[in-house]
């Protein structure tokens, strides 16, 4: 089902983030060695990097891609404290058939946290071209580019502070407007005692304030990230949480009257799912475009695919292993250990270098 | 020894520190402190103010402290008034200051004592000159001049007696041998910015210096100077000491921003190995109390602080290790730690051999490397249904029967059984009962004929529940849109081909392509003869399909602004073709051409518009069903709500597209969830690229919010063809020569209504028809304005 294609990154120090652009064609990677890498993808299949460039001076925690509409956009956050938003821009080429020289410039620095800045984030189209950040002195920040023609200027919206060290944060990507903008921020904190470390915040447009109406209540472990479902037309919403396991809220909305008179909304919070399959620290979570498949990646080396059954069961459907190391191992009586470039066809030789297994 | 963190608060910041030689006692200086404090299990104890006595002069304001390696007794400052200060411990009276050396001309930033001598001590100042002292003698017996503007440290080297190393503002690194005064033996350019110290390695002939240019890079100097290591820091680095006994690690204070500790491991030079978060401004000294666990610092927030490594906070352990993106088509790319804790993965690994010697944590930190993968989703059903069904529906243009037959024989095909099943029951609950007048929007420029009777029947059954004769009179034009969509079918089996192009259009043939479109478009819309200009020869343009690589190229632009906003990356004279495109490909349905933005094009259409819009959003009201036993329409909107929490919006939004007036019978769905449908499915389009089907979605939409999506964030400016003038009032009339010649034709001089095609050069133009026939002869432009356009 799923052919496996190793990509030389060639990045010095661990890749922290790998994003797809809103067309799946185009990859960011990121980076601990302060560089940030854009791919494109060829006719064949193959990913031939594109761009490279020295993005910060710290580690470079996540990259993010705008939507499209406001054209080929990075941001990234780094350990070095600061966000930077990137675009892509296409020089007036000399020679005449070819597209034109490419290179990313630096559009703004964003320079207002006092600690690493942990997670970024483009806000849902819809909204406009807003950036959330959050990170590890516990507040939330939340910018806009008034004219989104111009990416140099941002000004600092919201800050929301909170007590926790912020690890990782995720729009409400609904495109309803019975669902007001909302975000959901995750705290790395490993101290049980501190309570819940999911934070759902809210913005009202009556007091034009980002409110806190809930934190989830079970979740006391570092969490590493989360994601909320793409809801293209649920009345609900869905939460992934990769903790210690991988969690599936939902979050329905409810419309009693007491929320309607303070202008808060209420969630019904259920706990869809809870899947302790990684058995190890999970760190990622990602939902496909339609927000029915979860996948989830842990400590264990594996992607595992999680998709909803007929009774609302989440279930594993897949394990792809990623691992490198594992099939050197494997095949270190071969002389082609490591596969790089192009996998022409599985064939038996190379069956072991596309080391994945299909649950 | 004390394995706690503490600190001790001053009433000043300290510049420096110093220990002892057997690391028992501290001494930190600073412009308004000067004091001993002993190291007990968990508390500093002061031990000497050496801030004391009448006249507190200039020599009590210390840049730098160093501690006598031999004799426990000896201190040295380096007073910012330019003095190198010696202090006496052991003098009996309150004042312990020994003597004073007034040799340099301006501060001096640094004092270091001889690791083995112990009566010599050097000193580095802003002046550029280091000068060595004896204490026995108490003068400067050497002056060194590094003909750089000042020097901001010097250091003994450990491994050659008469070695020390100097570095300098301009970026230099200095070796000086002590017998040779004249000239160093080594100087090498370090860093691009400001030198602000240096540190020799205990035990290997390395160097390592910090700048102001955020990076310590570590030198090896056994043969000749060659750079090792370089660390990126997120700030300029004041101060750096080696780890004792541990071969790569290295501590560091920045002179701003970071009020950390760092501790790095050269090997993996982008993340600190170990952080030390407790002071609240930049430190300004460190030192390492003889073991690699322990450490003191001193920072501008006055505090002085014992710290234990095992308090540290390890950066890299809270950052993540793995990457994980899912694109629309399914695939899934993966990028992870290659080294993972073997005993962790031996769960799922049986390659894993047992005994295999762990490496330590250090040795694990540094071998830090990600690998990426890409799963490529080999059999993406959903995606290819989603494809597929895009395509094929058809939304518009027919009864809705014929819609719902044919859209139930698409799903089949693609071997969706429930969603061709849910397609026959709108059939069998809405096609029969209503009757066949209110089609979505009558499609064609013909329906100008006939929703003028389909408005008025429907103002007339505004208040609902269609009457008999209003079903009636209606079943008659419902008939002439079952002939069109007979007619329209032929154009649709050869359009079928085509919809093998998502991406990559170029892939295809033109010929194929345009024959496709063709006869879609001439069996399906039936255009009457001024439907020619508009698409006919549009078609023949092999550009157009390409539109999205050779659109800069195009030397004619025409005009409308259908565009779909999801383009915005192409730059905008490009999007001149894809309208085209998006016209041609969408054509069994309506032709509605919200061209409000700029009436100079398609003034025909927009007339037509303004009328047929009537029946469809204003005037014309679902014939409701008439009573039944059973209302459907719950158990519809239940369904197409399952199928939108199911992920698939498509069938919810695509069925009430179809549906046309007749969800209006849907009352239990609000306007908000079905405006959330239809963008949901507009954006799942654009994701996979299927412009042509989004923009006919935007078209069909009822939704206010979502119909005006293309006309947003698409500017046409015009310019008046004879002065050059902007045209900002009206598209056409110039307010200068009040004139509307720029909405002539250049060939045939009639204002043109429609689509207005033309050179970008000269900007004379007309229609798109003469102006294709003009330049299929000519080079010139027909105005004779003598502008070569290029038409392309």
């Amino acid at each position: 089902m799923f052919e496996a294609r190793s990509i030389n990154v060639e990045h010095k120090d661990l890749i922290h983030d790998v994003a797809y652009d809103f067309y799946g064609l185009r990859l960011a990677t990121c980076s601990s060695d302060q560089f940030v890498k854009v791919w494109d993808q060829d006719d064949q299949g193959n990913w031939h990097q594109t761009a490279c460039w020295k993005a910060h001076t710290g580690s470079v925690w996540k990259v993010t891609w705008a939507h499209p509409e406001f054209g080929q956009v990075l941001a990234t956050c780094s350990f070095d404290r600061t966000a930077a938003v990137w675009e892509e821009i296409v020089g007036e080429g000399s020679v005449p058939g070819e597209r034109g020289m490419r290179h990313w410039v630096r559009r703004t620095n964003l320079v207002d946290s006092r600690t690493s800045v942990t997670d970024i984030k483009f806000a849902p189209k819809h909204l406009g071209l807003l950036l959330a950040t959050c990170s590890a002195d516990s507040v939330v920040r939340v910018y806009e580019a008034p004219d989104v023609m111009n990416l140099s200027q941002w000004t600092l919206q919201h800050e929301i502070s909170c007590k926790l060290p912020f690890s990782c944060l995720s729009w409400n990507p609904s495109l309803s407007r019975l669902h007001p903008p909302m975000l959901a921020v995750g705290s790395d904190d490993s101290n049980a005692s501190s309570g819940g470390k999911v934070f759902i915040f809210e913005y009202s447009e009556n007091t034009r304030r980002w409110n806190k109406p809930e934190t989830l209540p079970n979740v006391t472990e570092a969490v590493h990230d989360l994601a909320f479902a793409p809801n293209l037309g649920r009345s609900f919403h869905l939460l992934a949480v990769a903790t210690k396991d991988v969690r599936i809220y939902t979050l329905k909305p409810l419309q009693d009257s007491s929320s309607m008179q303070s202008g808060l909304s209420r969630f019904d919070i259920q706990l869809s799912a809870q899947c302790d399959d990684h058995l190890c620290t999970v760190w990622r979570v990602c939902w496909n475009i339609t927000g029915t498949l979860l996948a989830s990646s842990g400590d264990d080396g594996c992607v595992r695919l999680w998709k909803s059954n007929y009774l609302h069961n989440w279930k594993c459907v897949s394990v792809l292993k990623g691992d490198g190391t594992q099939a050197q191992n494997e095949s270190a009586s071969t002389a082609l250990a490591t596969p790089v470039g192009v996998m022409a066809s599985a064939t038996q030789s190379t069956a072991r270098d596309l080391d994945f297994i299909v649950v | 020894m004390s394995s706690r963190t503490f600190f001790v608060t001053q009433e000043g910041p300290a510049n420096a520190l110093a220990l002892n030689k057997d690391y028992s006692h501290v001494v930190i200086a600073g412009r308004n402190v000067f004091k001993v404090y002993s190291i007990e299990e968990d508390e500093f104890v002061e031990s000497c103010n050496l801030r004391t006595g009448k006249n507190l002069n200039l020599n009590f304001s210390c840049n730098d402290v160093a501690w006598n390696t031999i004799d426990d007794n000896i201190l040295a400052t380096a007073a910012t008034n330019g003095a190198v200060v010696v202090w006496n411990l052991n003098r009996p009276t309150r004042s312990k200051q020994e003597h004073v050396f007034i040799d340099h001309k301006r501060t001096v930033n640094k004092v270091s004592f001889h690791p083995a001598e112990a009566a010599w001590l050097i000193s580095g100042s802003q002046d550029g000159t280091m000068k060595c002292f004896d204490l026995r003698t108490k003068e400067a017996t050497r002056t060194f001049y590094s003909n750089t503007e000042s020097v901001r440290d010097v250091q003994f080297s450990p491994h050659q007696h008469n070695a020390f190393a100097a570095v300098s503002e301009n970026g230099n690194v200095q070796l000086w041998d002590l017998r040779r005064s004249d000239r160093c033996y080594h100087q090498f350019t370090a860093h691009s910015g400001p030198v602000f110290a240096c540190d020799w390695h205990p035990e290997v002939p390395w160097i390592a210096t910090a700048s102001r240019d955020k990076t310590i890079k570590v030198w090896d100097l056994s043969v000749k100077p060659s750079l090792e290591y370089t660390i990126h820091t997120i700030a300029s680095v004041g101060h750096i000491k080696w780890r004792p006994q541990r071969k790569y690690h290295i501590a560091s204070c920045a002179l701003v921003v970071d009020c950390s500790v760092n501790v790095w491991d050269v090997r993996r030079p982008y993340i600190p190995f170990a952080a030390f978060n407790e002071h609240k401004d930049v430190a300004t000294g460190i030192s390492w109390r003889g073991n690699p666990h322990t450490f003191l610092s001193t920072s501008r927030d006055s505090t002085l602080y014992h710290h234990v490594f095992q308090d540290a906070s390890r950066p890299a352990s809270k950052a993540n290790p793995q990457g994980i993106g899912l694109n629309c088509r399914g695939d899934v790319a993966y990028a992870c730690r290659v080294n993972i804790n073997p005993s962790r993965s031996a769960k799922f690994s049986n390659l894993l051999r047992k005994g295999a010697a762990q490496p330590s944590h250090s040795e694990q930190f540094c071998q830090a490397l990600s690998n990426m993968q890409q799963f490529t989703c080999k059999e993406p059903k959903e995606t290819y249904w989603f494809r597929e069904c895009a395509r094929r529906y058809i939304l518009t243009g027919r009864s809705l029967a014929d819609i719902c037959d044919h859209n139930a024989a698409v799903a089949k095909d693609l071997k969706r059984q429930h969603v061709s099943l849910i397609w026959s029951i709108v059939k069998t609950l809405y096609s029969n009962k209503v009757g066949e007048y209110n089609q979505p929007t009558p499609p064609g420029n013909i329906s100008r004929d006939e929703s003028v009777p389909g408005g008025g029947v429907g103002g007339v059954g505004t208040t609902g529940a269609g009457t008999g004769g209003g079903g009636e009179s209606l079943a008659g034009t419902g008939i002439d849109g079952d002939q069109r969509s007979l007619l329209g079918a032929g154009g649709d089996t050869p359009g079928a081909p085509m919809s093998g192009d998502d991406e990559t259009e170029t892939d295809e043939t033109p010929e194929q392509h345009l024959n496709g479109h063709v006869g879609h478009l001439v069996g399906g819309m039936m255009f009457p003869a001024q439907g020619d200009f508009l698409f006919g020869d549009g078609e023949l343009d092999p550009l157009s399909i390409d539109f999205d690589r050779i659109g800069l190229n195009g030397g004619v632009f025409v005009g409308t602004n259908a565009a779909l906003d999801m383009q915005q990356d192409w730059t905008l004279p490009s999007e001149a073709f894809p309208l085209r495109h998006e016209i041609q490909d969408r054509s069994p349905p309506p032709e509605q051409f919200p061209n409000h933005g700029s009436p100079d094009m398609n003034d025909n259409e927009t007339q037509t518009i303004s009328i047929e819009d009537q029946p469809t959003s204003v005037l014309c009201v679902t014939s409701m069903p008439r009573l039944m036993a059973w209302d459907p329409s719950q158990t519809m909107v239940d369904m197409l709500k399952h199928h939108a929490v199911m992920g698939d919006v498509q069938t919810s939004a695509s069925v009430l597209l179809a549906l046309g007036e007749r969800r209006r019978s849907l009352v239990s769905l609000d306007e908000a969830t079905q405006e959330h449908w239809l963008l949901g499915y507009l954006d799942t389009l654009s994701r996979h690229r299927l412009w042509e089907v989004a923009t006919q979605v935007i078209q069909l939409a009822w939704v206010p919010s979502v119909s005006q999506l293309n006309q947003q964030s698409t500017t046409v400016h015009t310019c008046c063809a004879r002065c050059g003038k902007p045209l900002l009032r009206a598209g056409w009339l110039c307010d200068r020569c009040h004139c509307a010649e720029g909405a002539a034709c250049s060939v045939c001089h009639q204002v043109v209504r429609g689509l207005y095609a033309w050179c970008q050069g000269c900007a004379h133009g007309g229609h798109l028809f003469h102006m294709q026939e003009w330049w299929a002869n000519n080079k010139q432009c027909p105005t004779g304005c003598g502008h070569i356009c290029e038409y392309s």
